[in-house]
């Protein structure tokens, strides 16, 4: 393998879009756009990997000239070059598919700089916010996927990963190159960039390339409140309702209290919870 | 007394404002000086209400959601009890109308 | 704290720079820095715009009209560009006092077609549009970047800026301060003079959404034209005065506040707004408005005499770090000033540039006196102290109203009272005496005629 091609795809979204509260309309600013924090992340990602790997780190994203400025930020903080598929403004009504992103980008980057070893993405953007297009890139690329990580790390030649699971559980995951992650906005936060770097970034020029994200309306087709379907239960066979009511509400049923143990103890501890679970049957 | 509706809540009135919150505190108040302050004009004249005074005297603080208009540090009397500076560039209010 | 700007900052002393990166640093995308950046540009130097918000504007709040007369010199056939919400065509003076209000209503037609007079504006529009105009030009924007220290030679001179990003210092021949009303820049190079609190106001202000038509319909205009109401004595006793101005679909409606009167009021600024909302006069224009948002910024309001020296060894300051904001009662502007100031900054340390002589900087402050930026500060230095002093403030609204309240009520059976008995009844039940009346208003003769 060649030196590492680390491209971060960056999504270009007004975090504070506003609801006009006249006419219900959702209005975003092109001066208040940016990355997102997940986005910023995945670009921190992306340098110290590269930087770990020797490798390059490339920004690109797909979006309207007004995200220059995001890409010209990537620049200074480190990135190697950058990339701006060129789309029209999209209008805010029409939703974009994660398909349709990640086909434009990976067409570019394949088109400009090759096949890439790592792909990084923050794991959900500030607008849609539907997490696929990572997903859709992995499938685009024919490449390993791990979405929704939050540590990330690269040392000889291996990338390894932690997930959040649920309970406050982690995994840890070798991840296999070449491969595309998404990070969540957690752990690290995107350097500062220095002046100089800054300076030069202010009139690098931005290469775009041309590109298509087709729009699709949105089309709702039902609303309604969520209602679960109803579950049968048949009444208890007693010939008296107020015996029957005094069932359903299980206001006489016998119950076993929960006990409580307190021990200082780790072999009794152990004791009892092997005599619990034997008693339950789970341990013969 | 004739009780009136309020204006908007303080909290609504701020959640229509863009902050970029920076990791770094750009306000620091050294509550031992404000201990001793009986004015604590701060209070009443910060428009986005960040000092909170506490039991024992002093002034809490907060910077996640300041204007940045410097009003805290020129009405404070309290011999330079408040330390401001902007927050880091980028970071803070983002004024959208002005 | 000591390596960030602040009150506490200090100057950086550092040797000469042997090649300064820059001709010029501008420090402040404003209005001020945006034309010093143009006028820089214009005369082919290489300047850095240094920018401490994401964009030019995020960091600025006004009360919401702008004179561009003196764009025409920046930059021809402005208002066919320039980002606007309304043209202003009417002009209301209105004083308030309990329930009572008494208004001065100016139509002027002509002000809503070119050349245009005044203009209401969103600030986050407006600065970026001017900042476009000195970026064409070939000034370099450095936004997200905040000055944090300048550079001085052992001598005092200013040859630079020390910013918070890392490897942050930037050299350059002439640094021009156009970095607001806390001008950290200024204060450091030792230009300031003490007291700024007493010379400084607090805005507050609401953005409030309504119709267009709603808009049209209670403030009585229609297609581009719009409506600047400037108010007195709606403060709630705090020294200083309100606002409620038209744009498109919202309403910007404020309060400047005395520092020294708010800290000793004890009332938080958006009490004393909901109460101004809730005047008779004013609550019907606001009414159903929903709060689009809501901002506050300090105001310079002294005039001339608490402007600091504006020319430094290398620096110049412009805008509001020069205290140039007009706070005359009738007049209340501040965008043209620090427009003119920046843009004759600019053009005095080109000309300075240009000769290789940086004593010339001291021709900012001719180029100035010679312009309305100082003329019109110097006329008007007493006029800030008349505005906000208690008679104005608390004693003349109430003595107007019960005035015109006595001229007009009918209180028959009784005859009508001669109007100068009533203006004396209403003098003494407002604690005027006759002789101040009359040396306030020869005060204000001299000060504003």
């Amino acid at each position: 393998m060649g030196e590492l091609l680390v491209v971060v795809a960056l999504r270009w979204a007004d975090g504070r879009a506003r609801v006009d509260p006249l006419t219900g309309e959702v209005e975003t600013d092109p001066r208040g756009a940016g990355a997102g924090e997940a986005d910023r992340c995945a670009l921190e990602h992306g340098l110290r990997i590269a930087g770990a790997a020797g490798g390059r780190c490339v920004a690109v994203t797909v979006a309207p000239p007004q995200a220059e400025e995001m890409l010209r930020d990537a620049l200074a903080c480190g990135a190697d070059a950058v990339l701006r598929v060129d789309v029209p403004e999209w209008d805010p009504r029409l939703a974009d598919s994660g398909s349709g992103t990640a086909q434009a980008l990976a067409q570019a980057v394949r088109a400009e700089f090759g096949e890439p070893g790592l792909v990084l993405t923050g794991d959900h953007s500030a607008d849609r916010g539907t997490g696929s297009t990572p997903a859709f890139l992995a499938a685009r690329f024919g490449y390993a996927q791990a979405l929704g990580l939050v540590e990330l790390a690269y040392a000889d030649g291996a990338l390894t990963a932690v997930r959040r699971l649920d309970r406050g559980r982690r995994e840890r995951l070798a991840v296999p190159l070449p491969a595309v992650c998404s990070v969540e906005p957690a752990g690290v936060r995107l350097r500062r960039a220095g002046l100089p770097a800054t300076l030069a970034a202010r009139t690098a020029d931005v290469p775009t390339v041309p590109g298509a994200v087709a729009g699709e309306p949105v089309t709702v087709h039902a609303a309604r409140p969520y209602r679960p379907r109803a579950k049968e239960l048949p009444p208890p066979p007693e010939p008296d309702p107020r015996l029957r009511l005094l069932r359903l509400t299980g206001a006489h049923e016998q119950r076993d209290p929960p006990r409580v143990v307190v021990t200082d103890d780790p072999g009794e501890a152990a004791d009892e919870l092997l005599g619990y679970l034997k008693a339950k049957g789970y341990l013969a | 007394m004739n009780q009136r509706y309020a204006d908007v809540a303080f909290e609504d009135r701020m959640s229509h404002v863009d902050f970029r919150v920076a990791e770094k505190a750009h306000i620091v108040v050294d509550t031992d000086v404000c201990r001793s302050c009986t004015t604590k004009a701060c209070v009443h004249a910060c428009p986005a209400n960040l000092f909170v005074p506490t039991d024992d005297g002093g002034i809490l603080f907060n910077y996640e959601q300041c204007f940045e208009c410097g009003t805290c540090y020129l009405v404070c009397d309290g011999g330079n009890a408040i330390s401001w500076s902007y927050p880091d560039g980028g970071q803070g209010v983002v004024f959208r109308h002005g | 704290m000591r390596d960030r700007a602040g009150p506490a900052g200090a100057a950086v002393t550092v040797a000469e720079p042997e090649r300064p990166a820059f001709d010029a640093i501008v420090v402040g995308a404003g209005p001020a820095g945006s034309a010093a950046a143009l006028e820089l540009a214009r005369a082919g130097r290489s300047v850095a715009l240094i920018e401490r918000g994401p964009f030019p504007g995020s960091k600025n709040v006004y009360g919401g009209v702008v004179y561009g007369r003196v764009l025409d010199e920046l930059i021809p056939g402005w208002y066919e560009r320039m980002p606007v919400q309304r043209w202003i065509t009417r002009r209301q003076t209105m004083l308030l006092s309990g329930e009572r209000s008494m208004t001065v209503d100016f139509r002027c037609q002509s002000w809503g077609r070119a050349p245009y007079n005044g203009a209401t504006a969103y600030r986050a529009e407006f600065d970026n549009w001017l900042t476009e105009h000195a970026q064409k030009e070939g000034a370099l924007l450095v936004p997200s970047t905040v000055v944090t220290a300048v550079l001085r030679t052992a001598e005092g001179r200013v040859v630079g800026v020390r910013t918070d990003r890392p490897d942050g210092d930037l050299t350059a021949r002439v640094v021009i301060a156009c970095d607001g009303v806390n001008s950290f820049v200024a204060k450091q190079a030792g230009l300031y003079p003490e007291g700024q609190a007493e010379h400084t106001t607090l805005g507050v202000k609401e953005t409030l959404a309504l119709p267009k038509e709603t808009i049209d319909e209670r403030f009585g205009v229609s297609g581009d034209d719009g409506v600047d109401i400037e108010i007195l004595g709606g403060t709630q006793g705090v020294p200083g005065g309100a606002f409620l101005y038209t744009n498109r679909d919202t309403l910007s409606v404020g309060l400047v506040l005395g520092l020294p009167g708010l800290a000793g009021q004890g009332r938080r600024p958006e009490e004393i707004l909901a109460e101004l909302k809730r005047h008779p006069s004013i609550a019907p224009l606001v009414r159903g408005a929903e709060l689009v948002e809501y901002s506050a910024h300090l105001i310079p309001e002294g005039g001339y005499h608490s402007m600091p020296r504006l020319v430094g060894d290398g620096l110049l300051v412009a805008g509001d770090a020069a205290a140039m904001c007009l706070a005359a009662g009738i007049w209340l502007e501040g965008v043209n000033f620090a427009l003119g100031s920046g843009m004759y900054a600019g053009r005095a340390a080109a000309r300075a540039l240009a000769a290789g002589d940086l004593r010339r900087l001291r021709d900012y402050r001719s180029l100035l006196e010679s312009s309305f930026v100082l003329a019109d500060h110097k006329k008007l230095r007493k006029a800030p102290g008349l505005v906000l002093s208690e008679r104005v403030q608390h004693r003349y609204p109430g003595l107007v109203c019960d005035l015109v309240e006595g001229v007009f009520t009918v209180d028959n059976p009784k005859p009508k009272p001669g109007i100068r008995r009533l203006l004396r009844r209403s003098a003494r039940s407002n604690g005027v005496r006759m002789r101040e009346l009359a040396r306030d208003a020869l005060t204000g003769l001299r000060s504003f005629g």
